[in-house]
Formats: structure tokens, C-alpha cells, sequence
């Protein structure tokens, strides 16, 4: 995890202002404050009924969690839960998480 | 199958709506038999087995009187964020919610639940018969035991297979071992007089004794509902062991860990009212053939001498709220954290009398504490956990018995870190925003911080290999991993996955005593 971020930031560095390095960063932070609580950073818990989102596809991750933020798919938790992103912040998880070795 | 001969024997018809009915159509929300197990099964080990709360808040009728059902059943399926608490969406139904929540509101904090002698005789497990016939050394590779960490890793939800005693060897930062406890690992303490026993103390006060030879529990043996405390004896042969529910502490045979006195922790407070009281640090000192334990409540500390039928002295007074301590001067002195009123006891175990009280930060919690020599001065180091306008870090001279300076640093911390060979003092930010996932560095000599590492997660509980090359810290539960960094270049070097990982208790401490102490300078300080 901290591997990809420094990395990112050298990309940040090395080259014209990135979008991808910033919203790696964000994408992070939000993961760890919005989603890491029940999928993890890696992996969830071995007790946990979450599905693992590391190395997912970012599109797809994307729609999923689009889908519930608009209720098109339907569940309790991730419509309350995926209600509170913005755009961005969908963005930037989506890239955070399909980056992450699992 | 035993349930429904039961009721077919009480009642056809109950047994026939058993079966037609789906379970949780059977189960009333009210239903508080069923409501008071999902809570011990669930809940307890963090929460408290008597609905007064333990590292977790108090859930009862007064505590959460005024709380909307609605906001405590969303608490309970998503968890609290930066905090233990884990989601129990897919985990529990939500009429369990949903009846859980209705059962904490209308549940008052229950008398403590009574754990005798005899229930301790009775819960006594044997996994391993005959010790003899256990290898006469490691099966694994490795130079000398006392490079062995062991984490205190507690799993997401406090239980399951996530909660584990994991022993990892320092110098190859590989995981040697695991020990599953079915609730979280908590205490980790290890044997002085034969590197091969280490025990292993979890939230719902069982102990393992564990063979690091072959890496695997020999014996378990449940000392009450939950609370840390946990001693071993210099010389090997017992065991102490302190509980918040019920208030009572227990010796134990080492070897066998069959119980052979309880007590009653109660006593007089420092503003004169008898109190029953939890239990805080239990600790064997290389000293003498005592016990000391606090009492955290009734403000006392008292001294068991290992003979006879262990003879109590107290020492009365301490301080308001007691809860950790550590060693100095070969083990005979005692500096003990009291909360309430902010200061750090020092206590003469040769003489069992009060030496000073010394200033501290707010709510002192020295976290096993460290001691380092220092141009010819032990210095003393104590963490505070709380989270005033200004936390520091406390700097006794461990001989004058003086405040030498409290070092500002970013948050409240919880304990500290200190090797004889290493420059640094690490002590763990555990203010809970981003604070909390790093760890800051005190010099030893400036007494200045100079560094401040982002470990990531909720970063706490720092630790040094036994010879002092390299800093362990747990990135605790939203890390899921311990860091490794090397402990002069400060360079991150190596991460060991884990769910949920705590304390973190380097096999060297037992050469120690108090960690940043040279074994000589151990034995050479002042007694």
C-alpha cells in the first residue's frame, strides 16, 4: 500500500502534474476512513462476509458502487454507505483499489 | 437433536411450531435468554460480561437511556470507524440487531457474575498430557528465544480465527508460530526461569500456557470474565492473574495452572470510601519472590509474598484510578500510573512504602514504560493516553525521583519504547484522527522529538527486537499488519499480515525487565 502511494508520488514528482498520483492519495484516504472498515485494505477478515476489493477492476467497482449509490442495486448497508461519495471520491477509491496488490 | 427430543418431550405442539417456524420468526425481539447470549457471544468480551463496559463503552439501561434505537442498530451494522468496533451486517440478522439494541436499553449493569476457585479448578484444559515428551528444543531455526515477538493479535471481531497469540522471529521478521484463542489475544508474558514457556492471557481471561519449542498451548485455564492483568513469578513457579469482572485476582501454579488463592480486591480509596475494585498490572519483579497488583479502584497496591498461604501487605493511598506500572532499580522499585489525579507513584517494594509522587501528563498510562541510561542518569518514560491541550510525555530521573521534563509530542500516547542499542524512544499517537497512524521518536539525549514515522492504520504498541536493530509496531485495526522499520535508518524493512494485531511483547523484556535497560545495567543500578 505505502509502496503504490510513495511510487505515485514520484510519478507526481518526476512528471507534469498527474491526476492519477493526487487521486491515488485520496482514493486512500477515503478507503481507509469509508470502505477498509468492513472490506479491508487487502483483504477482509477471514470471519467476515465482505468481498475482498483489491486488484478488482476499476470499472467495475465503478459501476457497482454507482449502482448503489442511485439504489439501481439494491442493498441496506452499501446504498447508505455508497450515498455518501461524490463522483470524485468514487473515482479516486476505484483507482486506489484496482492499483492494490491483494 | 437434543433440543427437539426436549421439547417433544415437554410438548408435542411446541415442538411441531418449532419445526413449521422459521427461527427468526420464533425469537421475540424481547426474548432476553436468547438476547443475553448473542450479547456474551458477541459483545461481552469488549463491552463487559456484566454490561459495564471493559476496553469497550458501558451498554446498559442507563448508559444509552437517551439513545435513538435507530442510530445504535447503524452503529452495530457498520461498526464505529477508528475505533475496535467491527460491522455485524452479515453477521447477525437484523432482527437480532434490531432485538439487541431493545435488550441493551432495557438491561441494567447486572451485579458482578460470581468466578470461584472452583470454577477456575473446573475450567482447567489439557491439551498436552505429557510434557515430557515435547522436543528439548526449537523445531524452527533460530539463534536465541529472546528474539522471539509475540503479538497480541485480536481478529476483527475480538473472536473468531482472526484472534491469535503470533510469534515471529526478529531477526527474519518470518512468523514462527500461532496460538488461536478464541477471543482476543490481550497479554503476552513469558518465563523467566525457562525460555521454552510463554503465557498467553485473552479478553475473556483465559490463559494459555504455550510451548515455544513446539509452538503450540499446552494447557488453558479461564481466571474470570475479563481485565489484563497477568505476572509471572522470578523464579518461574506461579502465575498472577488480575480481573475486572468479577474483582478478584488469582495465584496459579505455572507449571500446571491449577489455582491456589484468590482474592478479594477491595479496600479503603484515597477519599476514604470502601470500594470494590477491578484489578490493574500484576507484575513479578526479578527483586524478590513477590507479587505486586493495583488495585485500580480503591487506589492500593499490594504485595504478595510467595510463601505460606501468600501473605498480602498494602500499601494504601497510591493514587486516584491506579492502572500500569514498571520496574526500576533491579526490581525493587515500582512506578505505577494513576489516572484521575495525573501522576506516577514511585513505590519501595523492599520497604512497601510510598517514595514520591511524581508529576505526569493527563491520564497517565505508561504501557509497561521504559528506562534508559543516559550520561550516567536513568531516566524513566512514561506515556499519557489522555487527550488534553497539552500532551506530553513524562522524563523522571529514575534515581533523584524527579520530573526532568514532559516532551511535547503530537497526541496521547500509550507506550512507549526503548532499547539499550537504539537511539530513539518510540512512543505511539493514538489521538484518533491521523495522528493515530503514526509513531513519534524522542531522542535520548535532546529529549527532543526528531522524528515522526506514518505507519498507517491505528498505529500503536511499539517494540524493539531483542537486540535492538530493528522497531516493531503494530498498525493495529485498520492496518491489519505489523511494520518493521530498522530502528537507526528508521527505513521501513519488512510488514507481517494480520488481523487486527496489539500488543506486541519481545521475548528480550525478560532479560530486561524494563525495556531500554541493558541487561547489566539491570543488574548494576542501585537497588
Amino acid at each position: 500500500m505505502r509502496r503504490i502511494a510513495f511510487s505515485g508520488l514520484m510519478l507526481c514528482i518526476i512528471a507534469a502534474p498527474s491526476v492519477n498520483a493526487a487521486s491515488l492519495y485520496a482514493g486512500q484516504s477515503r478507503a481507509a476512513a469509508v470502505c477498509a472498515q468492513c472490506h479491508g485494505i487487502r483483504t477482509p477478515s477471514a470471519d467476515a462476509p465482505f468481498p475482498p476489493l483489491a486488484g478488482r477492476d476499476a470499472a467495475y467497482l465503478q459501476s457497482a458502487l454507482k449502482q448503489y449509490r442511485d439504489k439501481t442495486r439494491k442493498s441496506e448497508i452499501m446504498n447508505a454507505i455508497a450515498g455518501s461519495l461524490s463522483d470524485e471520491d468514487i473515482v479516486n477509491v476505484t483507482l486506489y483499489y484496482s492499483r492494490l496488490k491483494p | 437433536m437434543k433440543t427437539i427430543k426436549k421439547l417433544l418431550s415437554t410438548s408435542l405442539i411446541a415442538s411441531l411450531t418449532s419445526v413449521i417456524l422459521p427461527l427468526s420468526a420464533q425469537a421475540t425481539p424481547a426474548d432476553p435468554d436468547k438476547m443475553h447470549q448473542l450479547y456474551e457471544g458477541n459483545c461481552a468480551s469488549c463491552h463487559g460480561s456484566d454490561y459495564g463496559g471493559f476496553l469497550a463503552p458501558a451498554l446498559n439501561s442507563t448508559t444509552l437511556k437517551d439513545r435513538s434505537p435507530t442510530a445504535l442498530r447503524s452503529i452495530i451494522m457498520t461498526g464505529s470507524f477508528d475505533t475496535l468496533m467491527p460491522p455485524f451486517y452479515g453477521r447477525l440478522s437484523d432482527d437480532d440487531i434490531r432485538g439487541l439494541v431493545k435488550h441493551l436499553q432495557s438491561t441494567p449493569k447486572l451485579d458482578n457474575p460470581a468466578w470461584t476457585i472452583d470454577d477456575i479448578k473446573a475450567s482447567l484444559k489439557v491439551y498436552v498430557a505429557d510434557e515430557s515428551k515435547l522436543p528439548p528444543k526449537p523445531v524452527y531455526d533460530i539463534d536465541s528465544i529472546d528474539n522471539i515477538i509475540g503479538v497480541a493479535a485480536r481478529g476483527k471481531y475480538g473472536r473468531g480465527s482472526g484472534s491469535k497469540a503470533v510469534f515471529i522471529n526478529s531477526t527474519t521478521h518470518q512468523k514462527i508460530g500461532e496460538i488461536p484463542t478464541g477471543t482476543a489475544a490481550h497479554i503476552i508474558d513469558y518465563n523467566p526461569a525457562n525460555p521454552r514457556w510463554a503465557y498467553v492471557k485473552n479478553d475473556t481471561a483465559e490463559i494459555f500456557k504455550v510451548d515455544l519449542y513446539s509452538m503450540q498451548a499446552v494447557r488453558s485455564v479461564k481466571t474470570g470474565f475479563n481485565g489484563p492483568g497477568l505476572g509471572v513469578s522470578r523464579d518461574g513457579k506461579y502465575l498472577m492473574a488480575g480481573s475486572y469482572v468479577p474483582h478478584n485476582a488469582v495465584i496459579l501454579n505455572a507449571d500446571t495452572l491449577e489455582p491456589l488463592k484468590t482474592f478479594e480486591l477491595e479496600g479503603i480509596d484515597p477519599d476514604g470510601k470502601m470500594v470494590s475494585s477491578d484489578s490493574g498490572m500484576v507484575i513479578g519483579t526479578p527483586f524478590a519472590d513477590i507479587f505486586a497488583i493495583a488495585l485500580e479502584n480503591a487506589g492500593q497496591v499490594w504485595v504478595v509474598d510467595l510463601k505460606d498461604d501468600f501473605p498480602v501487605t498494602k500499601i494504601t493511598d497510591v493514587g486516584r484510578h491506579l492502572h500500569d506500572a514498571f520496574l526500576t532499580h533491579r526490581g525493587s522499585k515500582l512506578m505505577v500510573a494513576s489516572y484521575d489525579d495525573s501522576i506516577v507513584t514511585a513505590i519501595d517494594l523492599k520497604d512497601r512504602k510510598i517514595i514520591k509522587k511524581l508529576g505526569a501528563g493527563c491520564v497517565p498510562h505508561v504501557g509497561g514504560g521504559s528506562a534508559v541510561k543516559v550520561d550516567g542518569r536513568t531516566l524513566g518514560f512514561g506515556t499519557n493516553f489522555g487527550d488534553c491541550d497539552k500532551t506530553v510525555v513524562s522524563v523522571w530521573d529514575l534515581d533523584k525521583m524527579e520530573v526532568v521534563k514532559q516532551v511535547p509530542v503530537d497526541g496521547g500516547t500509550e507506550s512507549p519504547a526503548a532499547h539499550a542499542n537504539a537511539p530513539y524512544v518510540a512512543v505511539d499517537i493514538i489521538s484518533k484522527d491521523r495522528r493515530a497512524r503514526t509513531i513519534q521518536l524522542i531522542d535520548k539525549k535532546t529529549l527532543e522529538v526528531v522524528k515522526t514515522l506514518d505507519v498507517g492504520g491505528h498505529a500503536y504498541f511499539p517494540e524493539y527486537s531483542a537486540d535492538g536493530k530493528f522497531l516493531y509496531v503494530s498498525a493495529g485495526y485498520s492496518g491489519d499488519e505489523v511494520v518493521v522499520f530498522d530502528s537507526v535508518s528508521l527505513q521501513r524493512i519488512a510488514s507481517i499480515g494480520m488481523e487486527s494485531p496489539a500488543g506486541l511483547f519481545s521475548h528480550g523484556r525478560v532479560k530486561y525487565m524494563t525495556r531500554g535497560l541493558s541487561p547489566d545495567e539491570m543488574e548494576g543500578a542501585k537497588p
